[in-house]
């Protein structure tokens, strides 16, 4: 008695808090009343109100007359007309008077009055102080106290933490094969419901296979298990999961599982829906993760964090392609900057808490939520951990730890050669130069002086020029469909009367160029030639380029080198068909070109009137000879003539100034053979210098430059560095400043939130934010680890069984539905984090239970009991998704190819796996899509398994169908020499299985009619043959697994 | 996610009457409770909250963002003040901020019409003499100045993304009348103008199971996938074929009794083979009387291709059809009705494609009785402002603010004006009309209560209208 009182009084402390607020004067003896008011409540009025009046005033969304009996202070509080309720005063209380039908409002309404005793009851309640033991709806608070999260929030299931369960006592002791067993048999037993007997290996093994890989064993993989098993079950039973699962295929099955809820896709969306080009990494790090069983904590902080946690490994910079994986603008306002970026880190917040804790974060992004103890502040301090947080691309070294090394050992070579040259310089060359300077050596004649010191610059992204000895520029790298490149060389002396733009081979350039164009051509489809003073004064004039000439023209007009320089942007210089050989042209000036103090003359070269068509090797010369020079008459280089000039007119080499005496010292060591083979081996080691392996990827991060937006224009930020709590989810209305924080709800221990958040090190381009929300995610003992463990559990368990022991699998909240077997979720979750984390551990425990192996045959008897199979009796069938049929098809046709990774297609006549389609948005894949593959556009975690018509045409008439059948026939008829032989093949390669008697007699008898309808077309036995595949394919055994 | 509902007798023997002899096995179910499984027919009609008054809706998306000062709000003041400048105007209203001009009077004559003696721009000379049958809503006020967000927002109630959009919420509500032909028909701009901006996700299904997004008939070729045949086949091949598809499938589905879904896919190739001729009968012009095809402007080269949609959306929905929507314009500017320059030629222009055929369908509906039951409804994404975009021949820059919509038939009142725009046409001002509450509208006249029409995804309860909409009942009939 003693300590029924005391824990009375503790109930009080909890829920009698408010007692003092009531308006209404409080008895002297309110102590007591309230006590006995307590036990009343749990008696009997607790019960009579749930039964008779919750249903209308429950703490739910649509309250009738806003009043809400959940909570003691829901209840004082009142409805839409003010209080109902005066504590100590049940004649002046309004609820009284409407159960005792003393005024207009008469309650229950529309129902039977309540009996008299019952309302006795509750008026003497009422007297009492109408004090709560516990809410009348689980978890439900009051509505003011949604800002804040209390003890009594954290008290809802999925919030406590794992309890540690061990599996039950149960009466049937020889069914068990793994521990789950015991707590599905529990589960069972309480029902007095038996499991479904064990399933034949036949039916087994498709299951496995297609659970695991999501591809149909082949005849052979059946006929094998089939026969292990008959000697010992649970063996062959282990070696097969163990062997799917150590399959690539696995990754690819379980990925595209993983990308459902990642809402991936590979395009903004919105209006015009651009392309995320390098978008594919991320599938690929789900694919490749999961293969390699990371570990599930790691997979999940490398998804928010991968660039803070491991910067180095390119793996983890692709996983944070989760974050970014949501749509965006591709337009956007002035007026729509703030709120787009709003909404996309919504999506990121969003798509965290329904993904990975199955939590409707998002719903709190207007409001404190409705339902879970999700205040609107714990939204935007999880809002402000992204921040900063964008989408780039950037260049990703896969293997830095190989390219640090190889680099190492580069340099360890490197040291001596460079260190020789510079030996030879400082020690040998002086004495050498001054001794030829001496010498006065003579200037080479020459016509056209070689203009090797061009700076040259492409108008496109990406084109590299590199020089080569001769003074020609090699261009490699990008080649853009249009170009223009500006050539502005070093100050020229004399009187400049024409140049030479030649187009040479060489043997790098497709057919040995000189264009770049796939056939070796090139259009240059104008030239202009502008000069100004070396002295920097006055500007740049055209030259007017007169009487062109070339080794060879395509043609007369349109691509003769007269067109180069006429203002027809539509036609110009080209060569076809003397490829693979050196070109020029010389262009005259119209008036000789000379400045005092030099000339510099720039040139530019454009080519536009073919796509691709640029020249692979050009190189640029000016002559002084009156009227130009012959094409191929004598050259220098710019860099060897002009030091020798400026030497003869210095008289001597004390007399050249240090930066003439540089020039004159460089060119005259390229004479020098000695320093000529130094040299040559720095620079061919130097061409070896190894470069990183690079692929372009995107990320999501901070610090890296933004992916182009068409509003750059318009200013667009791309983030805003400070988040605000907004109210009703408007920026436009700006309340407190945000900073990064947790849900409150999922903070337990006391433990203070500081010690998850991450200290960025000095100098780090990004905030550690998103490391501190991986830290805290991922905390199994004070933050959101355990929930993280039971969400990702029961999505593993929901894919193998058809259902999730939490049937609603990404809301764990108060709205979604409660653990079928709350002890079997947190034996699992625990035995995952046991476990390290590892899923295919977890694959491994779920597949070997007796559980899983149940046949699927249903009972009527256990349905009574039982209708959603929540408990497992039976083994639920399931309806294969839309890539495993189609991926199915291609297996059984032979048509699969089983290529991994890299860029998707758009093409649904590609026959690599379905995972390996690009998701763009505006352009889905249509079989997939009437298949029920969710849009991306937001975290989804369950697919309907719909039976529409256009789904049996796809079967009935799709190239693809028809294809996969034709070529599955041609396989059959090769092997199968009669119609009976090919029934039994086919039905062996579609379903594991020979054909019944009845199903062999009349697909055999189908064929022959069939193939006699063809009449006397030559293919008249393979196309009946195809329609019976057809026909295979369209079985519901083909895509229901039992 | 699946309604975990069982199927219930009614369904079973609808679905049994598919000529497959499945009332055999249907007695095995008697006891309804006995079938295992979700009746996964999402399509199967479903009673709505309330009786309909409109069976079906065609909507004529008029794409980009119609002017309404040009079209159906007469502003004579406007006419006074041209030129003006509109003081305190917010030059970030529209999308070019640098292009702002003056109050630009309409270029267009205005005539009083019918009994109600609305105003009606001269670009509408075959509309105008329906404006007896038109609820006009003259106080649309929308939430974006940008095409996509106000496009998601007009089909989908939100301006972001990812949401599903009228006719997909209709179909998850109330199924499909029609078993051999898709609930929800959408049709673009057949004349090489692109998809409307956001494409397919105006007519998707967002978070809904994909079965309820809009079918896009494709203007060209094949309007839908898999229609045909293989060309190596005949029917009768194909015909043997699905019956020893069926023989093979009933004696699988004979050891599996309780599955309701194998019943259901079984019944599904029947109503496939059944649609591969429904499908192109409905779309078959060529069966229409020539006073019809001459009603609609078959005949004239500038309006056909409008009217030949127009045409095919009646024949749609004599056939159970429940939502077609069809958009005139398509996605770059001066290729919609987004008139940013030349509002005379870019206006006019649309204007001429689509009057006579949507007058012609209005005719036609109401002379077959069927105007009664199908909602018709007019509207773009946004309206436009009363200022002119400077060009060297003037446009109208987006207004989010006001813009004009008109519905007809299936129970909204004929030759009404509600709501009105401030005197300029700038923006909306009295009963003014929000997105939501059009959504809440038509919801409510197919028998909906937008209020009622939910969908749990992920915890969250989500309905076309948000948390807002009110009917707008003054136009109800």
């Amino acid at each position: 008695m003693q300590r029924a009182a005391r824990i009375l009084a503790v109930s009080l402390g909890l829920w009698g808090v408010s007692i003092f607020a009531a308006p209404a004067p409080v008895p002297a003896d309110h102590g007591e009343r309230m006590t006995a008011g307590l036990e009343l409540f749990q008696k009997s009025v607790g019960a009579l109100l749930k039964e008779n009046c919750l249903e209308c005033h429950g703490a739910s969304v649509k309250l009738k007359g806003d009043l809400d009996l959940a909570t003691r202070e829901s209840l004082l509080k009142g409805g839409a007309h003010g209080p109902v309720v005066v504590p100590f005063n049940a004649a002046e209380s309004k609820l009284v008077q409407a159960i005792k039908h003393s005024g207009e409002l008469q309650m229950p309404n529309k129902k039977p009055k309540l009996p008299a005793d019952a309302i006795a009851q509750i008026a003497k309640w009422v007297d009492l102080g109408a004090p709560y033991a516990e809410p009348l709806v689980k978890g439900a608070v009051a509505k003011k106290d949604r800002s804040t999260v209390t003890e009594q929030d954290r008290q809802f299931w999925s919030f406590q933490p794992l309890k540690k369960t061990s599996p039950p006592a149960v009466k049937n002791k020889t069914w068990e094969q793994t521990p789950v067993d015991r707590f599905v048999l529990a589960g069972l037993e309480a029902k007095r419901l038996k499991p479904n007997a064990a399933a034949d290996a036949r039916t087994l093994v498709r299951r496995i296979y297609f659970d695991l890989i999501g591809l149909p064993p082949t005849p052979e993989e059946v006929e094998a298990f089939v026969k292990s098993a008959a000697s010992n079950r649970q063996s062959a039973i282990e070696t097969l999961v163990e062997k799917l699962l150590a399959s690539e295929h696995y990754g690819e099955r379980w990925g595209r599982h993983w990308l459902d809820l990642a809402r991936f896709a590979e395009s903004h969306g919105f209006e015009q829906d651009y392309d995320r080009p390098h978008a594919y990494h991320y599938r690929d790090f789900v694919i490749k993760a999961l293969n390699a069983d990371m570990p599930y904590d790691q997979f999940v902080r490398w998804q928010l964090a991968g660039d803070e946690l491991a910067p180095d490994n390119p793996l983890a910079l692709m996983a944070t392609g989760f974050l970014g994986a949501g749509v965006f603008p591709t337009q956007l306002t002035e007026k729509e900057f703030e709120s787009a970026r709003y909404d996309e880190l919504d999506d990121m917040v969003a798509t965290t808490g329904t993904a990975l804790l199955g939590m409707s974060v998002g719903c709190a992004r207007c409001h404190d939520h409705k339902f879970d103890p999700i205040p609107s502040k714990d939204y935007y301090r999880l809002v402000a951990t992204f921040a900063t947080t964008i989408r780039s691309e950037i260049d990703v070294d896969l293997n830095p730890a190989a390219h640090r090394a190889a680099l190492a050992k580069w340099d360890a070579e490197h040291a001596p050669l460079a260190g020789a040259l510079l030996k030879f310089e400082r020690e040998e060359l002086p004495g050498r130069f001054a001794k030829w300077a001496a010498s006065a050596p003579a200037v080479p004649e020459f016509d056209w002086l070689v203009l090797d010191g061009v700076a040259a610059k492409a108008k496109e992204e990406g084109v590299t020029f590199t020089r080569k000895d001769d003074g020609s520029l090699l261009v490699t790298g990008a080649n853009p469909d249009q170009d223009s490149w500006t050539f502005t060389a070093p100050a020229v002396s004399g009187s400049i009367t024409a140049v030479r733009l030649e187009a040479l081979a060489d043997a790098s350039l497709k057919k040995k160029g000189p264009g770049r164009a796939d056939n070796g051509n090139f259009s240059l489809s104008d030239f202009l030639v502008t000069a100004k003073s070396a002295d920097g004064k006055g500007k740049a004039a055209p030259v007017k380029l007169v009487r062109p000439r070339a080794t060879f023209e395509q043609n007369q007009t349109s691509l003769s080198v007269a067109s180069s320089i006429d203002t027809n942007k539509t036609s110009g210089w080209a060569v076809d068909p003397q490829f693979g050989r050196n070109h020029a042209a010389v262009f005259e000036f119209e008036r000789p070109v000379s400045f005092s103090n030099g000339t510099v003359l720039t040139f530019e070269l454009e080519f536009s009137n073919n796509a691709k068509h640029t020249i692979g090797r050009p190189r640029l010369s000016v002559t002084t000879n009156a009227g130009g020079a012959e094409f191929a008459a004598a050259s220098q280089l710019q860099s060897v003539v002009e030091p020798l000039v400026a030497l003869r007119d210095a008289g001597s080499a004390d007399k050249l100034t240090p930066k003439q005496r540089a020039l004159v010292l460089a060119s005259f060591k390229r004479t020098d053979a000695d320093w000529r083979a130094l040299n040559e081996r720095v620079e061919k080691h130097l061409a070896a210098k190894p470069k990183p392996d690079t692929v372009l990827v995107q990320v999501s991060s901070e610090g890296f430059k933004p992916i182009k937006h068409h509003a750059d224009g318009r200013g667009y930020p791309h983030f805003y560095p400070q988040t605000y709590v907004l109210k009703r989810g408007d920026s436009n209305q700006k309340q407190d400043p945000a900073t990064q924080g947790f849900m409150q709800v999922l903070m337990r221990n006391h433990r203070d939130e500081q010690a998850w958040l991450a200290t960025p090190p000095a100098g780090a381009r990004t905030s550690s934010r998103r490391t501190g929300l991986a830290n805290w995610i991922t905390d199994t003992e004070s933050g959101a680890g355990h929930l993280l463990a039971r969400v990702i559990v029961n999505r593993l368990w929901q894919h193998h069984f058809g259902r999730g022991i939490v049937g609603t699998p990404s809301d764990f909240g108060f709205q979604g539905e409660k653990p079928a077997n709350p002890e079997l979720l947190d034996f699992l979750a625990g035995e995952l984090i046991r476990n390290g984390w590892s899923l295919k551990a977890m694959h491994k425990l779920m597949l070997l239970s007796a559980a899983y192996q149940q046949e699927s045959k249903f009972d009527p008897t256990k349905a009574k009991a039982d209708p959603q199979n929540t408990l497992v009796w039976r083994h639920t069938p399931q309806r294969l998704e839309g890539e495993v049929i189609r991926d199915s098809l291609l297996a059984v046709g032979g048509l699969l190819d089983p290529t991994m990774f890299g860029k998707g297609t758009l093409d649904e006549n590609s026959r690599r796996r379905s995972i390996y389609f690009m998701i763009k948005r505006s352009k889905l894949i249509p079989t997939m899509q009437l298949f029920d593959a969710p849009e991306p556009l937001v975290s989804q975690g369950a697919r309907p398994a719909t039976v529409i018509a256009p789904q049996a045409l796809m079967f009935m008439n799709s190239a693809a169908a028809r294809q996969a059948a034709a070529n599955l026939a041609k396989r059959l008829s090769e092997s199968a020499p009669t119609s009976a032989a090919l029934v039994e093949r086919g039905y062996q390669l579609t379903l594991g299985r020979a054909p019944t008697e009845k199903e062999r007699t009349s697909a055999v008898k189908f064929i022959e009619r069939q193939a006699a309808s063809y009449g006397d077309a030559p293919d008249a036995r393979t196309r009946a043959a195809t329609d019976f595949c057809q026909v295979l394919f369209g079985l519901n055994e083909f895509v229901y697994i039992q | 996610m699946n309604a975990n509902t069982f199927l219930t007798r009614r369904q079973m023997l609808q679905r049994a009457g598919g000529g497959l002899g499945l009332l055999g096995l249907a007695s095995l179910m008697r006891e309804e409770k006995l079938l295992a499984a979700p009746a996964a027919d999402p399509l199967a009609p479903r009673a709505p909250h309330f009786p309909a008054r409109a069976k079906s809706v065609i909507w004529i998306f008029t794409n980009g963002g119609p002017s309404q000062v040009d079209t159906w709000d007469y502003k004579p003041e406007l006419a006074k003040r041209d030129g003006k400048e509109l003081e305190g105007f917010d030059k970030f209203t529209g999308f070019f901020s640098n292009a702002v001009g003056g109050l630009m009077k309409s270029p267009f004559e205005f005539r009083q019409h019918g009994q109600c003696g609305k105003h009606v721009s001269e670009i509408f000379p075959f509309l105008a003499q329906h404006v007896d049958k038109m609820a006009f809503i003259h106080s649309g006020h929308t939430e974006s100045n940008n095409h996509s967000p106000a496009l998601f927002m007009m089909n989908c109630g939100v301006p972001r993304m990812g949401f599903p959009c009228v006719g997909s919420w209709a179909t998850y509500g109330l199924g499909s009348e029609s078993r051999n032909l898709p609930a929800f028909v959408v049709m673009s701009d057949p004349r090489g103008r692109g998809l409307p901006k956001g494409s397919a996700a105006n007519w998707g299904a967002g978070f809904l199971p994909s079965v309820y997004q809009g079918t896009y008939f494709r203007p060209q070729g094949e309007p839908i996938d898999n229609l045909v045949r293989a060309k190596e086949m005949s029917v009768a091949q194909q015909r043997a074929q699905l019956d020893l598809l069926g023989e093979l499938n009933q004696s699988h589905y004979a050891q599996h009794p309780f599955e309701s879904d194998l019943a259901a896919r079984i019944e599904s190739f029947e109503l496939a083979y059944r649609m591969q001729s429904a499908a192109p009968e409905a779309l078959a012009l060529d069966r229409e009387p020539e006073h019809i095809r001459r009603l609609y402007g078959l005949d004239s080269e500038h309006c056909a291709h409008f009217a030949a949609q127009c045409l095919t959306a009646r024949r749609l929905v004599e056939r159970g059809v429940r939502c077609v929507q069809i958009y005139s314009g398509g996605m770059e500017n001066q290729l919609s009705w987004d008139g940013h320059n030349d509002i005379v030629g870019n206006h006019g222009g649309f204007a001429r494609e689509t009057d006579q055929p949507v007058a012609g369908l209005l005719a036609d509906l109401a002379a077959r009785g069927l105007l009664d039951e199908t909602l018709v409804i007019w509207g773009g994404e946004f309206g436009r402002l009363p200022l002119a975009q400077k060009a060297a021949k003037p446009g109208r820059d987006h207004n989010p603010h006001a813009f004009t919509y008109w519905l007809a038939g299936g129970g909204v009142k004929g030759g009404v004006s509600y709501g009105a725009s401030d005197e300029l046409g700038h923006k909306a001002v009295e009963n003014k009309v929000h997105v939501n509450d059009l959504h809440a509208t038509i919801l409510h006249l197919m028998g909906m209560d937008h209020e009622r029409l939910t969908y749990r995804l992920s915890g969250r309860d989500f309905r076309l209208t948000d948390v807002a909409g009110h009917v707008v009942r003054d136009i109800l009939a």
